[in-house]
């Protein structure tokens, strides 16, 4: 599946898996360096990857092609090559006691199936105008309850940066609820112009991330004043970020969005004012590929 | 009214539809019938503006898509969406107020469940219940009475029936003969992309008769069942 997926994001999957592992590396040494409860953290992200092994239709999949023992045993080596990498920089960071409780949650984790079709429906402030935002909240809503936590953290401790991290991770999970395209039949249903439809979307996409991100940037900007405009200006990072993701999507629709888009994104995270040109030139590109839905 | 005329689609070098030539008047409700692979999808999504096509397909709306309400023959629901936000996100779409929804609601549908965990037939009530909400003038059904209950069909049928009263054009397409005779007024027969036969609601008996001959003939002894 992640082969596939490289695949269609135009990557050579070796390739693809380097780029994921310096990514990786890169992504724990900041998180480490940035506050002390980095290896919680580290150990929630590690099962919530894990977490989507267990889901229930895969499973009862598995388990009709597979014996008991060997459906034990591919349980339990996915879930442990999912985490590998995490145990593996635990371990370097010399947190033995931390690796070895991923490892027992890890194998605890291949005996569990998560039911994605229970009966409770999680209440959403998103309700009125789905989807991204509705769908989104629903699968991610434990990590801004994280956001807001660590945001509890920073103030508790007097670390802005960590402040920072969780306006970010806001913001990032914000970022991945338009990740895939919808159906098409999710466009072709509006009576509007692709400026119409993307101006709406830009317009829903702002509102509601402002909703998630208010309340952090408010206890931030009390709590430490003083930064008040580092603080206004990840905000708006934030939001011109969001835009661009927005358009990329429908810049490669019908398609997900591919690797000469990530690396425009990329490069402007290392040197935001290019951003001046990539919007134009996603908006430019979305307008094209929405005009052939929406006529 | 929507007109089609000479419209024809081809994926690659096969072509699914061919010089297809039709007009389907107000307050009417037409039958498309045809094997599997016929075409019927893929004329349905030519007239909704899904599909690039060659030839003209013309309504008397500004727009035909922005009046239409299209029942898929497998309607699409993400993940963690309930079936009263998927009516909101449908109506939001064409800008139309939902108004009481629960009320709306005549196939007593549980809409603060996700719709992805409806049964085949209750996403089918969900998708139609919506595309009604959303007020269209057109309605294109790609096999509504799929999967649903006895009782479902019957509302169904008698919504059809409800919409030809208030002079919207309705095409049909359902593998389930009664079900068209029920509710069309014309029943067209779609073949390998060509509409091969044009049968008005008086000779709707004698079709099925034929159809049961030419398709089924000898073929069931073929199988030397036991």
């Amino acid at each position: 599946m992640t082969n596939r997926k490289l695949i269609d994001f135009g990557l050579n999957p070796i390739i693809g898996y380097i780029l994921l592992l310096i990514g990786f590396i890169g992504f724990s040494y900041y998180l480490f360096s940035k506050t002390e409860f980095a290896e919680y953290a580290f150990i929630l992200i590690a099962l919530s990857f894990v977490s989507k092994l267990s889901e229930t239709k895969r499973n009862d999949f598995l388990k009709y092609c597979f014996r008991v023992t060997e459906y034990r045993k591919l349980r339990l080596i996915e879930n442990f090559i999912i985490i590998l990498p995490f145990i593996t920089f635990l371990v370097f960071k010399e947190l033995f006691l931390f690796a070895v409780i991923l490892a027992i949650l890890t194998s605890l984790m291949a005996l569990l199936n998560f039911k994605s079709t229970f009966n409770y429906t999680i209440p959403t402030p998103f309700y009125k105008r789905p989807f991204e935002f509705t769908v989104g909240f629903r699968s991610t809503f434990y990590l801004f309850f994280f956001a807001y936590f660590l945001t509890f953290m920073a103030i508790y401790a007097g670390n802005f940066n960590l402040g920072i991290f969780a306006l970010l991770v806001v913001f990032l999970v914000s970022l991945s609820f338009y990740s895939k395209p919808e159906n098409e039949y999710y466009i072709w249903s509006f009576i509007t112009t692709s400026k119409g439809f993307l101006f709406e979307k830009i317009k829903t996409g702002l509102v509601h991330s402002t909703v998630l991100s208010i309340p952090i940037l408010t206890v931030l900007g009390i709590f430490f004043l003083s930064e008040i405009t580092t603080l206004l200006i990840f905000q708006l990072l934030g939001y011109i970020y969001l835009v661009t993701i927005i358009l990329a999507k429908y810049a490669a629709y019908p398609n997900a969005m591919n690797l000469p888009q990530g690396i425009l994104i990329g490069i402007s995270l290392l040197f935001p004012p290019i951003l001046i040109g990539i919007i134009p030139f996603f908006y430019l590109q979305s307008t094209r590929r929405l005009n052939d839905i929406l006529g | 009214m929507i007109k089609i005329e000479n419209l024809s689609k081809h994926y690659g070098t096969k072509q699914v539809l061919k010089n297809i030539n039709l007009i389907f008047e107000k307050g009417q409700v037409y039958g498309i019938v045809g094997e599997n692979g016929s075409g019927k999808t893929t004329l349905f999504r030519c007239i909704a503006g899904l599909e690039k096509y060659d030839g003209k397909i013309s309504s008397d709306l500004d727009k035909l898509k922005n009046h239409l309400g299209l029942l898929l023959t497998v309607p699409f629901f993400f993940s963690k969406i309930t079936g009263r936000e998927y009516i909101r996100l449908l109506c939001n779409a064409r800008n139309i107020p939902t108004g009481d929804i629960d009320e709306r609601n005549i196939f007593d549908l549980p809409l603060n469940q996700y719709a992805s965990t409806y049964s085949t037939g209750m996403k089918k009530k969900l998708a139609l219940t919506a595309i009604l909400m959303q007020e269209n003038k057109h309605f294109i059904l790609d096999e509504p009475f799929n999967g649903v209950d006895i009782q479902s069909n019957i509302i169904i049928t008698d919504i059809i029936h409800k919409l030809k009263e208030l002079g919207k054009t309705v095409i049909i397409s359902s593998h389930i003969f009664s079900t068209l005779s029920d509710t069309c007024d014309e029943i067209h027969l779609l073949k390998d992309g060509e509409f091969i036969k044009k049968v008005f609601k008086e000779d709707f008996s004698k079709l099925e008769t034929e159809m049961k001959e030419t398709t089924v003939s000898n073929k069931i002894d073929k199988l030397g069942l036991r």
